[in-house]
């Protein structure tokens, strides 16, 4: 007789559910008391239509920058190709300060683009504030992301489907019909619902580049109920409000695009016949000028920050290093480990017990993550831990918990696919060998998953390296890392030694972005 | 690598154990992070108290007032806090309500504060105030009143924080409401065309300043002092406004739950002392609460000096603020 273990997929949903949802409890009764709901105001449906508007607009244009850039990309090669990728995908991660400042070195009142016009002769002026500036930063942080993950999906179509395209002749538009668009529409909504919740939740962004309060968003109102007027059941009420749009939100997505199935292959590079074709040289000519135009000054602006880069290389910018290096490195192998369960989990769903909608629950869940505001789920599961035992050890429990579950949808994005991707190619061939559990996974996953998997976990490392949100609650003497610093440096007038810090952190994400880049775009 | 990183890890682990260890006894403080920062009065003050105390002190931080108070609240009586430095006024009714805090048994008198102090759990321990902060090769006529900024539709651009997320948000949100009383609302539409943003915090309101974003910001009298001090520039000067300046007092207060109350009670006197006093000036820029017999610092010499503090009392301020931020929001966010 056996007993049948659950599998640790479903056991990770249920962990993931119980942690979210005893946060909530416990914030939502910290009183003793039933929570003190709110009733939606006039003031918070304005805040709540502005969140949507700015977020949807956000991501709308972050994925016509990213999905335009991806296809030059793929179809051009030019020297430095390696660094340019690199750069796209370590925009997102860098601290919202530091995207802040720059968005103003290029076009604020004083910035470059003022400058130059001034040079010119034109003395009029322009203001940035608003929902300009908001979408320049968020297109900024986003767009070159969304265009990197598009490429690398793009660079996944199998090497036989373009072999019968040149055989056949495909015209350009064909080939964007039948090799392109499917990736896109595959890859597209993922990511538009990661960007959406991203934008949806960037309120530093939105309060500085905003203009006023008319440009508020329910984090605002999160944050003041929980710093301000330390009302914890609004919180929890409010970040229900939040998690409740967000998920609806990535549903629909979700349910709007399916994804194909992929067929058969060993990915080799190869060389697009659509690439020698002149219209299409031409419309990549302008679509790279116009992004370089967009992200190279804003890219520029921070590396000001070398400046001051001898001021604040000392022992606590290095302590603070190898503390968010651990930080980052625990939170990314959290990430990794819970992102292959769930997607293990969702793909015996979908394939062998072929029921897809609790496959697209599983899909859903590591987005809720993203949804729950990371200062509820912090105090939430603060109160938690501190019910359990010793609350000083509470920071070193939950940094790493915190930014590891925040980067679960992402390395989600890496990791699922590729799952996929080895059961349809192997997995009957692995079921009538009776090849099943841990050997599955090291003999029939591990070879098409272990590239993927390294981006995932270099991606997650990145994005809690450059996190801010939580440490700002449970940062502390003993837990300094480098947005930390860096924060603590804007606090002492010293901006040129934040600019610097800003710069490490960005650097460091551009290495690890290389890194990754690097491991997926070996040959197999 | 990944073996490293583990090692780095139990390395770490091991050390604040160790640390732990030791015989001496050991007083937690929360702060807020600029102040035990590299440049905060935190390392000074450190290791003047250690040398009197036979203990260690061991600074723990959050980003700032309001976060020092969310944690307090979130830890209750589990928390590891003996004591806690950085509080402002405007938080004092709800850090009191915590019913955390201890009386510290500190003789007030002689404080250099513009107001009088008498509060048995709350010490203050720099003060200043809130002012419009410009360039003077820039802006060569800064208004001379609030009234008069708010009035003149060509007026300089000003950035703001927001009185939601940030102290000194919250302080200008008063000083209107001082000046303007039930009018304030109005003022705030008045004032609204040249406000170039509401920002998170101080730091991004200032950076923008020092960008050129705007011709004023939000931020204290006492912030040319580190302009001409740590940077050897004088341009930078505080808009004297002649219906006075809304007042920030930071304060420093004991646990109810500490385990060594007569430690910590010692560090509420050191709180006061010249060692302590001596190290705010020039690190915090902020005035003491204790001047020496000198008189004012040489650092804060030639500041603006205001005619006037305007300050409501922390429970004015805790049964008005979702009035007053109200009226903010319906007068800005149009």
């Amino acid at each position: 007789m056996t007993l049948k273990l659950p599998h640790p997929g479903s056991l990770v949903a249920f962990a993931i559910l119980g942690l979210v949802a005893g946060g909530f409890i416990a914030l939502a009764t910290f009183d003793g008391g039933t929570p003190t709901l709110l009733s939606i105001g006039p003031y918070l449906w304005r805040v709540l239509a502005f969140s949507v508007i700015q977020a949807t607009l956000s991501t709308v244009l972050s994925l016509a920058l990213g999905i335009g850039l991806a296809l030059a990309l793929a179809r051009r090669s030019f020297p430095g190709r390696d660094i340019v990728l690199a750069i796209l995908g370590s925009t997102m991660v860098m601290p919202t300060i530091v995207a802040v400042f720059a968005v103003f070195a290029v076009y604020g009142r004083s910035g470059w683009l003022a400058e130059g016009l001034a040079l010119l002769g034109w003395n009029g002026s322009f203001s940035i504030f608003g929902y300009p500036g908001i979408l320049i930063a968020h297109v900024f942080l986003n767009g070159p992301f969304v265009a990197r993950i598009t490429l690398d999906g793009l660079n996944q179509v199998p090497a036989e489907h373009w072999r019968l395209a040149t055989a056949f002749g495909f015209t350009p538009f064909q080939i964007f019909r039948h090799l392109d668009w499917p990736v896109l529409r595959a890859e597209t909504p993922g990511v538009a619902g990661l960007i959406f919740l991203m934008c949806f939740k960037s309120f530093a962004i939105v309060l500085a580049l905003g203009g006023g309060p008319s440009r508020s968003i329910l984090e605002v109102a999160i944050f003041e109920a929980l710093k301000i007027d330390l009302d914890f059941g609004r919180v929890a009420w409010l970040a229900l409000i939040q998690l409740a749009i967000c998920l609806s939100m990535t549903a629909l997505l979700h349910w709007a695009f399916t994804r194909p199935p992929v067929g058969h292959t060993i990915r080799s590079l190869v060389h697009r016949p659509d690439a020698k074709t002149k219209a299409l040289k031409l419309l990549d000519a302008v679509v790279l000028a116009l992004s370089a135009l967009f992200i190279a000054p804003l890219t520029f602006s921070i590396l000001t920050g070398f400046r001051s880069m001898l001021d604040v290389i000392d022992a606590d910018l290095l302590q603070a290093f190898v503390t968010s290096l651990a930080i980052a490195t625990a939170a990314a192998i959290l990430a990794c480990l819970l992102a292959l369960a769930l997607a293990s989990a969702a793909r015996r769903r979908r394939i062998v017990l072929r029921s897809p909608r609790i496959a697209a629950f599983y899909d859903l869940l590591p987005d809720a993550l993203l949804a729950v505001p990371p200062f509820a789920l912090t105090a939430g599961l603060f109160l938690l831990i501190q019910r359990l035992g010793d609350p000083s050890t509470a920071g070193l429990i939950l940094l790493p918990l915190i930014n590891g579950l925040a980067a679960v949808p992402f390395a989600y994005r890496y990791v699922a696919p590729h799952l996929l991707t080895a059961e349809e190619r192997y997995g009957r061939v692995a079921a009538s060998l009776g090849i099943t559990g841990w050997s599955k996974l090291t003999i029939m996953d591990w070879p098409v998953l272990k590239r993927p998997l390294a981006a995932g976990f270099a991606l997650a490392m990145a994005l809690s390296f450059g996190d801010f949100g939580i440490i700002a609650l449970f940062g502390g003497t003993e837990l300094v890392t480098l947005p930390y610093l860096l924060y603590e440096r804007l606090g002492a007038y010293r901006l040129d030694e934040a600019a610097s810090i800003g710069l490490v952190i960005v650097l460091f994400a551009v290495f690890l972005a290389h890194a990754s880049g690097r491991l997926s775009h070996a040959g197999d | 690598m990944l073996r490293r990183l583990l090692l780095t890890l139990v390395s770490l682990g091991l050390a604040t154990s160790l640390a732990q260890a030791q015989s001496k006894p050991t007083l937690t403080v929360y702060t807020y992070s600029s102040f035990a920062g590299k440049y905060g009065p935190g390392k000074p003050v450190k290791e003047r108290f250690e040398a009197t105390c036979g203990c260690e002190l061991n600074w723990v931080t959050a980003e700032d007032a309001g976060s020092l108070l969310g944690r307090l609240r979130l830890e209750g009586e589990n928390t590891k806090a003996d004591a806690v430095v950085g509080l402002d006024m405007n938080l004092v009714a709800e850090a009191r309500a915590l019913n955390l805090f201890a009386p510290h048994g500190v003789d007030e008198r002689d404080l250099t504060l513009p107001i009088k102090w008498n509060d048995n759990t709350f010490i203050p321990f720099d003060w200043g105030y809130y002012a419009f902060v410009y360039d003077a090769n820039k802006l060569a006529n800064p208004p001379k009143s609030l009234k008069e900024l708010v009035d003149n539709p060509n007026g300089p651009k000003v950035v703001l924080q927001d009185p939601r997320t940030s102290a000194p948000g919250l302080g200008l949100l008063l000083w209107m409401q001082k000046v303007y009383g039930d009018k304030a609302g109005e003022a705030w539409g008045k004032l609204k065309p040249r406000i170039v943003t509401f920002t998170k915090g101080w730091s991004e309101a200032y950076g923008l300043f020092l960008k050129g974003e705007a011709d004023m910001v939000m931020s204290y009298t006492t912030s040319p002092a580190y302009h001409i001090v740590a940077e050897k520039k004088d341009n930078y000067k505080a808009a004297a406004f002649t219906e006075g300046h809304y007042l920030h007092v930071e304060l420093a207060a004991m646990t109810r739950t500490t385990k060594q109350p007569d430690l910590a009670k010692r560090f509420m006197a050191f709180v006061l002392s010249e060692p302590f006093q001596s190290a705010i000036p020039e690190t915090n820029w902020m005035y003491p609460a204790k001047n020496p017999p000198s008189g004012t610092p040489d650092a804060l010499k030639g500041m603006i000096e205001p005619s006037q503090a305007l300050l409501f009392t922390p429970e004015e301020v805790q049964q008005n603020r979702r009035t007053f931020t109200d009226a903010w929001l319906n007068a800005t966010a149009r």
